[in-house]
Order: C-alpha cells, then structure tokens, then sequence
C-alpha cells in the first residue's frame, strides 16, 4: 500500500521538466521585445534631443530661416511619429506574449491542483503535454502545417510556439538554398545575445560570403573577398586564426581543388552545416533545448516501461494480443517496438507475477484465476480441461502445477 | 513555487508601460505640431517657441525610459522566479541521443497515434509533409515514390498502410456512433463480421454479447427517447431479446436469464437485484473501452495509445533519471548505453503490463539468454544460477529441502 502511494503521488514541482521552454521562451522573447523598444527610443532621442537644441541655438542667432526651422520640425514630427507607430507594433507583440505565458502559467498551475497520477484530471493534462510535445516535434521537423492544423484542432495554440518556429524554418531553410541574407539580418538583430553564444554563427556565415567571392574565379572579385575578410573576419582573429589563415589560403587553389581543406570549404555541404549551425544557434538564444522534447521524454518513458519480455523470441504469456485475458503492452505494440529495441530496459529488484501461477506442461506460467475464466469463456471446451490463451493447446486441469516465485 | 511564478507574472503585467509611453510620445507630437503652428503663423516667435521645446521633449524621453526601466526590473524579477521554479532542474543534455536516429519511427508513432485519436486530416497533411520533405531531400519534385514511402510509414506487419488508416477510419465512426448517438449497430455489425467473429471467440471475448445486451437494455429504457422504462420499451426489448439471444445460449444462459428475470421486477427495477444491469452510469464508457481493447487488439495493437503511455510514463521516470544523470556524469557513463537502467523508476501499477521475474538468487532479470527454470519443487529460479549452484550434479533448492537434478529443471515462461 505505502509503495502504491509513492508510486502514484504527483509531485508537481518535480514533475514540471519538460515544461521550462513553455514559460521560457515567451520570457526571453519578452526580454527580446524590451530591448527593441529600448533600441529604437535611445535612436530617436539622440537625434530628436540634438536636434532640437541645434535649431533653437540657430534660431536664436539668426542662422536659420524660419522656413528651415519649419523643416526640422516636420523632420522631428515626422520621427517622432514613426517611432510611435514601432512602439505601437512592438506594444500589440508584448500584449501578445504577456497575454501567452498568463495562460502557460495557467495551465502549469493546473498541475498543482492533481493529487494523484491516477486521477482523471492528470490523465486530461497529460494529453495536453503529448499534444504539445507532439506540435513541438512538428515544428522542429518543419512539418508546420501539421503542426498548425493539431494546435488548432485542440485548442492549444497558446501553448505552442508556431511563430517562432516558423521563422526559424524560413532562415534555416535559405541557408539551405545558399543564401545568407536574412541569417546574416537575424545576427544582427540579436547582436548582442550573439556575444555570449558558444558558436561562430555569424563569423561562419561571414567566411561563407567571402568563399562565394572567391569561387567566382574572378580578379576583380578577389579585391571585394579581401576587403570584405579584412571587415568582416579579421575582427575574429583571436579566436578563429586558423580559420582566418585557411580563407587566405582558399585563394590560391580553384574551387575543383582536391586539395583539402580547400576542397571541404568549396563544397555545398556547408550550407547544410550553416543551416543546422543557426537553428542550434537559434534554439540556444532562446532557452530552446537542442533536441526534440518527445524524445526527452519518450527515451525515458520507453525505458521505464520496457521488459526483457518486449523483445522476446517468445510470445509473453502476461501480456499479448491473443486473449483478453491480457493487455497488449505499449512497447510490445507496433507503433513502439521498433524504437525501443536498442534502449535500456526497465530496473526491477522484485518480482511481480499473479499470487496464484500455475505452469502448464508446455512451460507457460499464469494465473490460476484467470486461467480458469478464460477456459471457461471460450465454449467448446471439455469439462476438466483448460486452454493456454496464448497458444491454444488444450490441456487436462491435473496437468497444471503450483509454481512458486520467490 | 508556481504561485511565486503566477505572482511575479502579474507584478509584472502592472509594470508594463508601454501605453504610457506611447502616451508620452503622441503628447511629444502634439506639443511639436503645435510649435510648428506657432512658427508657421508668427515666425517672429520662433527661437522663443523652440527654447521652450527644450524641456518638455527631453522630459518625454526621460518618462519613456524609466517606464522602460521600471519593465526591465519587473522581467528580470520575473525571470528570476523562474530560475527558481527550475532549478537545479536542468533539462536532460544532448550529447546522447537514441532517439534522433530514429526519426522515422517517432513519426511513424505519432502518425498512429493521430490516427487512433481521430484526427484524420491532421494525420494525411502529416505523411504529406514528410513525403514533400523526402522530396526536398533528394533534391527533386516530390514523386509517388515519396508519398509511397511516407505512407508506408503505417504498415503493420504485412497489413499495409492505407488498410490500417481505414482501419482506424472505422474504430473511430464506430466509437463516435457508440458514444455520440448510443447507437450500437455499427460496434454489433463489426463483433458479427465473419472473420472478426472468430478471432474474438478465440480471445475469450464477451464484447458481442456486452453490446447486445446493453442495446437489450436501451431498448427497455425506450430506445432514442430514454424515457424510461416504459411497456412499450419493454415489449421491444423482448422482441430483440427473442430475435437476437438464441445464438448466446448456452454459453451466456445465466447472463440472459438475469436479464429476462428482471423484466419481472418493472416497472420496480430500481429496487431490484437487477438494478446494476439497467441503472449502470459507465455502462457506455465501459462497452466503449471493450470494444477499443478488442478491435486494437485483433490489431495486435495495444488498447491505449503507446505514444501517450510511453511520453507519460517518461515524464514520470523523468526526475528520477535526471538525478541519476548527474550521478553517472560524475562517473562518466550514461545511463542510455546498458541494458538496464541501473535505477528503479516508480510507475503506478497500472503502467506494468507483463509479469517480471527478478533471479532470488542472482537478483537479475531473466532474459531469452539467461530464462526462468523451474525445479521439480515449483521453485524458481534463473538458468545461470541454476548452472552455478548445481555444479551438474544433484543440489538443493535455495528455499526448500527438496534435491533435484539440473536436467529436471524446466523453462518457464512468465
């Protein structure tokens, strides 16, 4: 009874893993949002304040026409009003994300409220975790339709993070294609948060720019290459000389070099590395963890639940499809086999068979009880004999024997 | 700790300024405006008017930015309540993913499970982005050979992937009509299809006779106006009883004789030994969840979706594993490399599915290579302690006085 207790108590503050990217991600896009709008008003106050002090001096000593007095303001009205309109877009996105991690809060609240892992209600909240599990695997694997159409269809789309994902699939995805337009635009909108990143995104993509120079073969090009390194990478020296020295190398071989690593840095495959270099940069700015969610949880789930028994030659007499005197278990059910073939299986100090086994002469062990219920149920069957659900042989009842497990 | 984190969210919500600022900014325009009028209609009051710009503009930007100030330490309390409510909580690391080689095979289970949950649409725009993306992967128009592989995704053994989705098509419009309608003909008509007839007689089944027995008792309380028994209710009861029950005698005779003694007892029920039969609240939950097990079952499919057991026995097996984590990172190994957790993970008894035998002699778990073997005694235990206990030879059971012979032992299967 004590250890059924500690088995089923919900302990809701140590249960809340899988749940910190929920209230993590609208935080720091919230953090993100203050500096935007910190950004833009430090941009206009250091025009709009000079400004205005320079006119009223000129003013004063008369170097100023009024018509051109009349400019700068239109100029400063003009500022200003464009200002208040960003403040005023970025204003409706923090309203947006306060509005969502209220309603995460929410949700994780209702945790606290669930005494016991077999209630009902943890049932209900738990499917609402495995369809967010399910959205945020969707999302990560570009599946964003699917991901959108199951967020809709249960209700949970405050609870997922579709924008954020999808942006990141659209850079991803033109680094895929050779372009680092709106990667190199995304570095420089997260200039700061960069610094602290533990990867060269920005100093990659950068040395891409300057190999796509090189490779066109051309003289003049090679001027353009070299000051655009001289801007762009030279500032990295310290920590990426030796990168550095191999783009200088790069111009002296062609790009149908064989010599290596030449030939690596002329090839296509690293738009696939930058590509997966900024999600993993992405993911990291953002609290994101770098893998799947479901698979956090489903390596730890179908070890848990996994038995030596899933994976058996042998057809396991306590669970199997072929009586109902059993229920299929999930890993031994086809959606799960496969994976969970080469995971570790569950640690078991006792053991836990019916009180009542009986092994029939075929070696096959259950319990008495149900044994006799199942016999009974199927008709046709003689008085005094029983039948192994699992292989239908039929046996004499004098035939079962005791077993006894310690 | 929640509350801390709902509390900080909400003193935070009241330091959001951003109205306020806009506020600052549009009272900024029109003072300019109105300073632009000024100079417009009098330019003589230019400097002047300008001069005592100075002042207000800066003070607007001033307001704006300890409004901004005034966010900044509200997020910063906010995302410190957070630290807090995680702490010490990190989210497992990467460096050792099972899983991610395995791509396929969580799709393929999440597919099934789209599918088990009735979320039909979802499930094919599913397999259509995967095949697009299989596509784009070999760097070429997405082709049948694509949305073939994709869909392959759902084969079952050898029952290919556009029965199986049929399949599940059917479970759900028979759950629905069950359920939504309390119509029961769809669930009877499949338990009677020839084929599904006999694998559910050979699983000991009882669900046909479950179903006609609750229409039997639906039909009594008046069919689609439930009003209640009524004569009326009861003479179509009877008349079912008569059309449809011969084929459950003899094997159902008590259960029918039950229900034929009750109809003594009407319009009384309620006071009856019968009155579980007919007033049962979960009756229709409970023949619902009989026919799931059964139909999944002739699937060989368990009755619950796997996805949803595993992902909730892994956010329970979670905190456990996590403390582990940082145990076996000190002593450099992951616990994702044996064969065995090396740790016993607590799930409530109803996520155990399959008998476990653990060794009373070597305290392991028996496996195909090392199996169960019982003594003449009925004791036992596994095959390598058996080897090292006997020596070959005649030996005591560890926990009785009984001799045998190893030769005598034999494989059980729990």
């Amino acid at each position: 009874m004590a250890a059924e207790f500690t088995s089923t108590k919900l302990n809701a503050d140590n249960h809340l893993l899988l749940d910190q990217p929920l209230l993590r991600l609208p935080q720091e896009l919230a953090r993100r949002n203050l500096k935007s709008v910190q950004r833009i008003v430090e941009r206009e106050k250091e025009y709009v304040l000079p400004a205005l002090k320079d006119a009223a001096k000129a003013s004063m000593s008369n170097e100023q026409t009024p018509n051109q007095t009349l400019a700068t303001l239109d100029a400063m009205i003009s500022r200003m009003q464009g200002l208040k309109r960003k403040m005023e877009n970025l204003h409706q996105e923090e309203k947006k994300i306060h509005n969502q991690s209220r309603k995460r809060i929410q949700h994780l609240e209702q945790l606290y409220e669930i005494p016991s892992l077999t209630d009902v209600k943890y049932d209900h909240w738990s499917r609402v975790r495995l369809d967010r599990l399910v959205v945020d695997h969707m999302l990560r694997s570009g599946y964003t339709e699917s991901a959108q159409q199951l967020a809709q269809e249960k209700d949970i789309e405050n609870l997922v993070d579709l924008n954020v994902f999808v942006q990141c699939q659209r850079i991803a995805e033109s680094l895929r294609h050779g372009e680092t337009k709106d990667a190199l635009q995304w570095c420089n909108e997260n200039k700061a948060a960069l610094k602290k990143s533990q990867y060269n995104l920005e100093f990659e993509l950068r040395l891409q720019q300057y190999i796509e120079m090189v490779r066109t073969g051309d003289r003049t090009k090679f001027v353009d290459a070299m000051a655009h390194a001289k801007k762009y990478l030279t500032p990295y020296i310290e920590t990426q000389s030796a990168e550095i020295h191999r783009a200088a190398g790069l111009l002296a071989f062609p790009p149908d070099t064989k010599a290596e690593p030449y030939k690596f840095m002329y090839d296509s495959v690293r738009w696939v590395y930058l590509s997966r270099l900024f999600i993993r940069t992405h993911h990291e700015l953002l609290s994101l963890p770098s893998r799947p969610l479901i698979h956090i949880a489903l390596s730890a789930g179908l070890s848990a639940l996994k038995t030596p028994a899933c994976h058996s030659a042998y057809t396991s007499p306590s669970s199997n499809p072929h009586s109902t005197t059993t229920s299929v278990c999930p890993i031994c059910s086809t959606e799960l086999n496969e994976l969970a073939r080469n995971l570790p299986y569950a640690n078991h100090t006792k053991s836990s068979v019916e009180p009542d086994s009986v092994v029939l002469p075929n070696g096959r062990v259950y319990g008495l009880h149900r044994l006799l219920d199942m016999s009974k149920k199927v008709g046709s069957l003689q008085a005094g004999t029983v039948k192994d659900p699992t292989t239908g042989q039929i046996f004499d009842e004098s035939d079962l024997k005791k077993v006894y497990i310690m | 700790m929640m509350d801390l984190v709902q509390k900080e969210h909400e003193r935070l919500s009241k330091r959001l300024k951003s109205s306020q600022s806009i506020k600052s900014v549009q009272e900024a325009i029109d003072l300019l405006q109105s300073t632009r009028d000024k100079v417009a209609s009098d330019p003589s009051q230019a400097s002047i008017s300008l001069a005592k710009l100075q002042t207000p503009i800066k003070s607007t930007f001033d307001a704006i930015n300890d409004n901004l100030k005034e966010t900044h330490g509200g997020l910063n309390k906010y995302s410190k309540s957070l630290d807090k409510l995680f702490k010490d909580r990190p989210l497992p690391n990467s460096e050792h993913d099972a899983l991610s080689a395995q791509e396929h095979l969580i799709n393929r289970a999440i597919a099934m499970h789209l599918l088990r949950e009735g979320q039909f649409s979802v499930a094919s725009a599913f397999l259509s982005e995967i095949a697009e993306k299989k596509a784009a992967e070999r760097q070429h128009e997405i082709d049948s050979d694509a949305i073939d592989e994709a869909a392959a995704l759902l084969d079952i053994g050898g029952v290919p992937s556009s029965k199986v989705r049929d399949q599940f098509h059917n479970m759900y419009h028979i759950l629905h009509e069950l359920k939504e309608n309390n119509n029961l003909l769809p669930a009877i008509e499949w338990s009677r299809n020839e084929e599904n007839k006999m694998a559910l007689e050979a699983r000991g089944s009882n669900l046909e006779f479950e179903l006609c027995r609750l229409q039997f008792v639906w039909l009594f309380h008046g069919g689609h106006e439930q009003r209640g028994p009524t004569p009326g209710g009861r003479h179509a009861a009877l008349e079912y009883a008569r059309r449809e029950f011969q084929v459950f005698l003899p094997r159902y005779l008590r259960e029918i004789q039950q229900l034929m003694g009750a109809m003594a007892f009407t319009p009384n029920l309620q006071d009856s030994p019968y009155k579980n039969i007919f007033n049962n609240q979960s009756a229709w939950a409970d023949v619902s969840h009989s026919f799931t097990r059964e139909f999944c079952a002739l699937l060989g499919l368990s009755p619950d979706s796997p996805l949803y057991i595993a992902a909730t026995a892994g956010a329970i097996a979670l905190p456990t594993l996590l403390k582990l984590q940082t145990i076996m990172k000190a002593k450099r190994t992951e616990w994702t490399t044996e064969h065995e957790l090396p740790v016993e993970i607590p799930l409530p008894p109803s996520y155990l599915f399959h008998s476990i035998f653990v060794c009373p002699v070597s305290k392991e778990q028996t496996t195909d290579e090392n199996p169960p073997m019982m003594m003449p005694c009925g004791h036992v235990i596994a095959e390598e302690s058996l080897k090292r206990l006997c020596k070959g030879t005649r030996f005591k059971c560890p926990y009785c006085p009984n001799e045998s012979h190893p030769r005598d032992a034999i494989k059980v299967f729990l």
